[in-house]
C-alpha cells in the first residue's frame, strides 16, 4: 500500500505505522508510547488541536505536525 | 529490619492511588534536587519499617523526560531494596514495556496488576501465572482503588526483599544484539555484573547519558561493534531493541490474556471523548467547566445570586472573621494587661495581620484544589490541554497554560500553584512569570479609587475594563518576547495520553488539596509572614521609635525613591509609599492613600472608596489622568503582594528564578508605565 503521513489518514481508518521522519529524541519517546514500524494505528477523533489514536489500546492526542512526521501505509 | 521499596509505572496507571492507599496519612511531598518534580515519600501504614518512595511516572526509563531520568538514576544507582512497578491490566501492553525495561536493570522487583477491578468488568481474565513465569518477577493481582490486594503485594514484597530475589534476564532479544550486549560488555569496568548488563545494553541502545560517560578507548572499541549490529538490524539498534521488546510483550499477552471481546469495543470513555474533544463542542463545556471552577472559587455572586459568596469566598471570610475576632480579643486583653503601644502594635499590626494574611488564602487555595485535582483525576485535564493547545501554541504555550492564567482573575496565589500541572519546564516558568499580569481582584479597588475620582466623567466601566485588558495583552506580548528571546524555544511538539475517564475517590482529590494547602502554608508563609512584618516595621518607626506612617522609615523611603517614578508620571513620596503596602496585598494601596493624602483612618471610609462609593479628592492635586493610568498600570504588572511572590518560590524551586521573574515583572511594569506616561500626555 501507498505511504503517507499520518496527518492524511480520515477518522475511523486504521493504519500500519512505517517510518518516522522527525527528530531522534521523538522518536525515542514515540517508541515508548507504542509508535513502532508495523504497529496498527486508528485515528479516532480530530479537532482543530489535532488527532485522537489508538495505539495498542491507549489513546494518543497528538498535534497535527508530529502526526505528518508519522509515516503510515 | 528497615528497607525501601520504590513505586514505579507509566503515567495515569493508579500509582498515586496506590501510594495513598499504603501510606495513608504518612506522607511527605518534597522536590527531586534541581528540578519540580514532586518527590513523594512515606511509610507503610502497617509497617514503620518500610519507607515507600514514588517515583515520578513514566513510560520508559529512556531519557526523554525529567521524570524518566529521575527514575532511572534512582532505579540504578540508589537502588531501593525492591521496585513495585505498577501496570495498567487494561492497557497491558503498552505498560509491560517499562515493565521489560525495569527488569533489564536487575533490581528485586514485583509486578503489581492494577485495575483488575475494570478488567474483570470488561469480561477478560489475565493468566498471572503465565506473566510471572515469562518474566520472571512475581505478579499480584490488584485493586488500587479500593484497596484489593494490596496485603498480600506488601506480603509477596517483603519476601522478595527478604530473599533478595532478581529476576533472571529475560530471553526478550536475538542473536545480533545479544552478541552485541556481550561484547560491549566486555570493554566496561563496572564491578557488579548487572551494572555491566545493563549499561551494556544502554549503549547498544544509542543511549547519550551513558555513553558519554565512556573512556575515548572505550568509545573507539564500542562504536566498532555497534555498527558491526546496526547492519544485522537494518541500520538502528535502538529501533530493533524497542521492536523486540514490543514482539516479546505481543506474544507474552497473546498467551496470557483472554479477551471477552475479540475487536475493540467503544468504551464509555470513547463516548464522553466524541463529545467532550468534538471539533464544535470542546471549547463551548471547556468554558462551562472554566466557569463553573471559578464561580465555585471566586465570586461573591454565586449562581448568579447577588451577595451569595462562593465556597471560597465564604470560607475565606469565615477565616478572615475568626481571625479578626481573635486579633481583637488578643488585643483587648493586652490593652488590659497594659501593653506598650509597640508591643501593641508588633503583635497586632505585625505578627496577627502577618498570619492572618496566609491564613486567609488558604480557604482560595483548597477550593481550587479539591476542583483541580477532581478535573486531574478524572482525565479530563488531559483533553484541556489538547483541546486548548491550538490557541495557546501561538503564544508560544501549551494549552494547559490557560487555567493558571484564568485563574489569575480571581487570585494569583492559587493560579500560580495551578502551573505544576504544566509539563514542560519552560512553559511553566513563561506561565508564572505571566499569571500576576492577569490582574486579580485585590487590585480592583485601587482602580475603583482612581475611576472615581479622577475619570468622574469618563465611562469608568471602559478605564476599569481597558486595565483589564491591558494586562492580558501585557501577559500575551510577555510570553512572545520570553518564548523568543530567553527561552529560546521552538515550539514544542504536542503528545499526550488521553487517560479513561474514571471517577476520581475522594480520598485523593482530599489528599491532593491537602498536600497543596500544607506546601503553601508552610513555603510561601514564611515569605508572606516575614515581609509583611518588615514592612509594618518600615512604616511604624523611625530613628526615634514608633512613629505615624508620614514621618517612619517608609517614607523616607518614599522620599529617597520617588525619583524613579518621575518618568512614569508621579514622584510623589505618597504615591511611592503606596506601591510598597502594595506588596503587602493590592488593596493596602487605598488604606496609605487615604491615610497619607487625606488623613483617614477610618475603616468604613477606606471600605466605600475601595467599592469605588466614594472619591478621595486629594489625590486629584497630585495625579492627572495620565499619571493615574500609568500608576494603575504599574502597580497591575509590578511585583505581585508576598503572597504570590511566595507561590512563585515555592513553584519555581529556585530563589534565582524567583528573583528573574520578579525582575521582569519590575521592568515590563516600568516600561509599559512609562509608554503609558509619554504617550498619554502627547495625545491628552
Amino acid at each position: 500500500m501507498k505511504e503517507m503521513a499520518l496527518a492524511m489518514v480520515g477518522i475511523g481508518e486504521t493504519r500500519v505505522i512505517s517510518n518516522f521522519r522527525g527528530k531522534e529524541e521523538m522518536k525515542r519517546h514515540l517508541q515508548d508510547l507504542g509508535f513502532v514500524k508495523g504497529e496498527l494505528v486508528k485515528v479516532v477523533g480530530e479537532n482543530a488541536s489535532g488527532m485522537i489514536l489508538l495505539v495498542k489500546g491507549v489513546k494518543i492526542a497528538l498535534n497535527r505536525g508530529l502526526a505528518s512526521q508519522i509515516i503510515v501505509e | 529490619m528497615s528497607y525501601v521499596i520504590a513505586l514505579a509505572g507509566n503515567p495515569n496507571c493508579g500509582k498515586t492511588t496506590l501510594f495513598n492507599e499504603l501510606t495513608g496519612s504518612k506522607q511527605h511531598v518534597g522536590n527531586w534536587p534541581g528540578v519540580t518534580v514532586d518527590k513523594k515519600e512515606g511509610t507503610y501504614k502497617k509497617n514503620k519499617e518500610i519507607s515507600i518512595l514514588d517515583l515520578p511516572g513514566t513510560y520508559s526509563l529512556s531519557p526523554y523526560s525529567a521524570e524518566e531520568i529521575i527514575a532511572r538514576d534512582y532505579i540504578v544507582k540508589e537502588k531501593p531494596d525492591a521496585v513495585i512497578n505498577i501496570v495498567d491490566a487494561t492497557s497491558i501492553e503498552r505498560n509491560l514495556y517499562l515493565t521489560l525495561q525495569i527488569a533489564e536493570t536487575e533490581i528485586p522487583m514485583i509486578v503489581a496488576l492494577n485495575m483488575m477491578d475494570e478488567v474483570a468488568q470488561r469480561g477478560d481474565s489475565i493468566d498471572y501465572n503465565k506473566l510471572s513465569k515469562s518474566l520472571g518477577v512475581p505478579v499480584v493481582p490488584i485493586t488500587a482503588r479500593s484497596g484489593k490486594g494490596l496485603n498480600e503485594l506488601m506480603e509477596v514484597a517483603a519476601t522478595v526483599v527478604k530473599n533478595k530475589t532478581v529476576n533472571k534476564p529475560i530471553d526478550v532479544f536475538d542473536e545480533n544484539i545479544k552478541n552485541a550486549v556481550q561484547e560491549v560488555k566486555a570493554v566496561l569496568k563496572e564491578e557488579r555484573e548487572e551494572d555491566k548488563d545493563w549499561k551494556a545494553l544502554k549503549i547498544v541502545e544509542g543511549d547519550e547519558i551513558i555513553t558519554a560517560t565512556l573512556s575515548d578507548s572505550q568509545k573507539s572499541v564500542i562504536e566498532g561493534i555497534i555498527k558491526e549490529a546496526e547492519k544485522a538490524a537494518d541500520g538502528d539498534t535502538e529501533a530493533k531493541i524497542a521492536d523486540l521488546r514490543y514482539q516479546f510483550i505481543a506474544k507474552l499477552v497473546k498467551q496470557a490474556v483472554k479477551k471477552a471481546n475479540k475487536g475493540y469495543s467503544e468504551t464509555r470513555s470513547d463516548k464522553l471523548d466524541k463529545i467532550l474533544t468534538n471539533r464544535i463542542l470542546a471549547l463551548p463545556i471547556f468554558a462551562v467547566v472554566m466557569y463553573i471552577l471559578f464561580a465555585c472559587t471566586f465570586s461573591e455572586n454565586f449562581l448568579f445570586i447577588p451577595g451569595l459568596p462562593s465556597p471560597g469566598i465564604w470560607l475565606a471570610g469565615l477565616v478572615e472573621t475568626a481571625w479578626g475576632t481573635l486579633s481583637g480579643a488578643l488585643e483587648g486583653f493586652l490593652v488590659g494587661a497594659g501593653a506598650s503601644d509597640w508591643l501593641l502594635g508588633l503583635v497586632i499590626g505585625g505578627i496577627m495581620d502577618g498570619i492572618g494574611a496566609v491564613a486567609g488564602f488558604l480557604p482560595l487555595v483548597l477550593v481550587l484544589f479539591l476542583l483541580l485535582s477532581f478535573l486531574e483525576d478524572s482525565g479530563y485535564m488531559a483533553r484541556i490541554a489538547f483541546v486548548m493547545d491550538r490557541i495557546f501554541r501561538r503564544f508560544g504555550l501549551s494549552g494547559r497554560s490557560f487555567i493558571p492564567l484564568l485563574m489569575g482573575f480571581g487570585c494569583s496565589v492559587p493560579a500560580l500553584m495551578a502551573s505544576r500541572t504544566l509539563e514542560s519546564d519552560k512553559d511553566r516558568k513563561i506561565t508564572m512569570m505571566i499569571t500576576p499580569f492577569m490582574s486579580c481582584g485585590a487590585k480592583l479597588p485601587i482602580y475603583a479609587m482612581f475611576a472615581v475620582t479622577l475619570f468622574a466623567d469618563q465611562n469608568q466601566t471602559m478605564i476599569v475594563f481597558s486595565i483589564y485588558m491591558l494586562g492580558l495583552i501585557v501577559a500575551i506580548l510577555s510570553s512572545f518576547i520570553l518564548n523568543k528571546f530567553v527561552f529560546n524555544g521552538e515550539a514544542s511538539n504536542f503528545i499526550m495520553e488521553l487517560p479513561q475517564y474514571r471517577l476520581p475517590t475522594i480520598k485523593s482529590v482530599l489528599i491532593h488539596a491537602w498536600e497543596k494547602v500544607k506546601g503553601f502554608a508552610i513555603k510561601a508563609g514564611t515569605i508572606i509572614f516575614g515581609s509583611t512584618i518588615l514592612i509594618w516595621l518600615l512604616s511604624n518607626f523611625n530613628f526615634g521609635g514608633m512613629c505615624d506612617m508620614e514621618e517612619s522609615f517608609l517614607a523616607s523611603i518614599g522620599n529617597a525613591i520617588k525619583i524613579i517614578f518621575a518618568p512614569l508620571g508621579f514622584a510623589d513620596w505618597r504615591a511611592s509609599v503606596g506601591v510598597v503596602t502594595g506588596w503587602i496585598a493590592k488593596e493596602n494601596i487605598v488604606a496609605t492613600f487615604g491615610q497619607l493624602y487625606a488623613g483617614i483612618n477610618d475603616e468604613a471610609a477606606i471600605e466605600a472608596i475601595s467599592a469605588g462609593e466614594q472619591a478621595l479628592p486629594q489625590i486629584s492635586n497630585v495625579f492627572t489622568n495620565v499619571s493615574a493610568y500609568s500608576y494603575m498600570a504599574f502597580n497591575l504588572l509590578c511585583m505581585p503582594c508576598f503572597a504570590a511572590v511566595g507561590a512563585i518560590r515555592r513553584e519555581m524551586g529556585s530563589i534565582k528564578w524567583t528573583l528573574r521573574a520578579v525582575g521582569f515583572q519590575m521592568l515590563v511594569a516600568y516600561i509599559v508605565a512609562l509608554i503609558i506616561n509619554v504617550v498619554g500626555n502627547i495625545i491628552f
